[in-house]
């Protein structure tokens, strides 16, 4: 015979007894490997054949769980599969641009390592060649972590010949030419954006750093004559027009705005009259 | 006529059924919950929303044809009501035809439910209707047409759960048949070749009517799939149908 009143305080005993044993267990101290469960990782094409049509779904699930993953500072080996787990992303979503640039600020920030997230971001280029921001991203990592003005003036390029990148690229890369003292292209560049410029704030930008290129052309002109005259004359030259009676220079050049460069004879060091940025 | 009374009392059959319930409940659940999946993400969450949606809506809405659709025909002839039916002035394709259209109609139904739910969360995200997403859904609604029809065809000469795995068989080989693709480019010409380019060709490729991540993204669509997809749903469909009424022609009940 069916006792219907025993059930409900059954019901609450078994929910009582199943939550105690619950915690019970979670007390219990064991030995944790975090990252352990990691054992196998298959081939981004492997598991998009596996997907079934829901590559875009598992992209999701992967993206989400990677970045749980890669956020626990417990796991100490957990840049071991960085690039394969973020290319399985890639190669199920590979027009998904949030993944590419997570992985690179982890990359960057977590693996403290800037030419793992360059390669992340390299990867997300070659797959989206439409698409700027990936050589933009990268430029800035050279730029401004590897502090490596020549591979930042490349990708700065390549971000400039792409339909749509932000003007700033173009100054990026001329800024980045100017690092490199290729000074023609960083003039040409200079001078395209001075030309173009319908803001007077980037107009007076470009301003500046043609200001900038032209004095360190300029200088280094005057610098190189100022040694051949001591070697001729074995003594400092008194002033730049010096440099012209002695016919190592035709004229003495002048700054962007037609002013004199300032000479000190007693260190032989030449300059600008103002600092490019304040004129 | 006789065909859309057995696709009505077909479909009040298979309302009645309670999977179709239970998987509706947790396809909702799902999309719903795709919120949360949503908020443990970095960067676009709709996106993760969006994915899950129709994620949501094609598995489960693949289930439901599965499920009820493998059951239908065997159920008449387990429970001998067929022979009720083919006793009155019906024609076997009639009646195989009348079960399909049923179940077609409880899938719109569903599919239109799980929609309304799907549009409605995106819509709390975007307050935005997106007509994308309702192109994926059209599309999801055509692979799931042609999947009941294979469930329809194992249905007319199989038990419901070798039908089951075997519809189910036929969904994976549906997304999975891209893949031969890469052998016929690293197989030499010739024979072998050849009749694995004719095996690609005829086996079901249901990535023809995957749109979602393209719509997700707003990704741009070849203009031809439209009509060439929705084309190649209805002749695969049509060509499975045949066959379920050869073989339902075929079939001998005592």
């Amino acid at each position: 015979m069916r006792k219907p009143k025993l059930f409900l305080p059954a019901i609450v005993l078994s929910l009582a007894a199943i939550a105690g044993l619950k915690l019970h267990l979670d007390g219990l101290p064991r030995v944790k490997t975090p990252g352990a469960g990691i054992v196998y990782v298959p081939t981004g094409p492997y598991v998009k054949a596996a997907s079934f049509g829901y590559a875009s779904f598992l992209a999701d699930v992967i993206y989400v769980w990677a970045i749980q993953y890669y956020s626990n500072p417990k796991i100490t080996n957990r840049f071991d599969h960085f690039i394969r787990i973020f290319g399985i992303i890639a190669d199920l979503n590979p027009h998904w641009f949030d993944p590419y640039e997570v992985a690179a600020l982890i990359a960057q920030d977590d693996a403290g390592d800037p030419e793992l997230a360059i390669k992340v971001l390299e990867d997300g280029a070659a797959r989206n060649p439409d698409q700027w921001f990936f050589p933009f991203s990268a430029g800035h990592y050279v730029r401004d972590k590897l502090k490596d003005p020549d591979r930042a003036k490349a990708y700065f390029k390549k971000t400039s010949e792409i339909p749509g990148a932000p003007e700033l690229a173009k100054r990026l890369y001329a800024d980045a030419a100017y690092k490199t003292m290729d000074y023609e292209t960083s003039w040409a560049t200079w001078k395209e954006v001075y030309d173009t410029a319908t803001d007077p704030q980037i107009k007076k930008i470009a301003s500046n750093h043609l200001y900038q290129v032209k004095s360190a052309v300029d200088i280094a002109v005057l610098k190189s004559a100022l040694t051949r005259f001591r070697e001729i004359r074995g003594r400092a030259a008194e002033n730049l027009e010096e440099l012209v009676t002695a016919r190592l220079l035709k004229s003495v050049p002048l700054d962007f705005d037609e002013k004199e460069y300032v000479y000190d004879s007693k260190t032989g060091e030449v300059r600008t009259a103002v600092l490019f940025w304040k004129r | 006529m006789i065909i859309s009374v057995i696709a009505r009392n077909t479909f009040k059959e298979a309302v009645r059924d309670r999977v179709l319930y239970l998987l509706l409940f947790f396809s909702a659940l799902s999309i719903v919950l795709a919120r949360v999946l949503a908020i443990l993400t970095v960067g676009d969450r709709v996106k993760v929303v969006k994915d899950v949606g129709l994620a949501s809506i094609s598995f489960f809405g693949a289930l439901m044809a599965i499920l009820i659709g493998t059951g239908l025909v065997y159920k008449e002839i387990e429970k001998r009501t067929i022979f009720t039916l083919i006793s009155k002035p019906i024609r076997r394709v009639e009646f195989l035809l009348g079960k399909f259209f049923g179940l077609v109609l409880t899938l719109a139904v569903m599919l239109g439910a799980m929609s309304l739910i799907f549009l409605a969360v995106v819509f709390l995200h975007t307050f935005q209707v997106e007509f994308g997403l309702i192109l994926a859904v059209v599309f999801i609604f055509l692979e799931l047409v042609l999947l009941t029809a294979v469930a329809v065809l194992f249905s007319c000469f199989s038990t419901p759960i070798l039908s089951s795995l075997f519809a189910l068989s036929f969904y994976l080989i549906g997304h999975f048949s891209w893949s031969l693709e890469t052998l016929i480019k690293r197989t030499p010409a010739g024979a072998t070749r050849t009749i694995i380019q004719i095996i690609y060709m005829l086996l079901p490729d249901l990535e023809n009517f995957n749109i979602k991540t393209e719509v997700v993204q707003n990704l741009p669509l070849p203009s031809g799939i439209w009509l060439g997809a929705f084309g190649y749903g209805v002749v695969y469909t049509a060509f499975i149908l045949l066959l379920a009424v050869l073989v339902f022609r075929r079939r001998d009940f005592i």
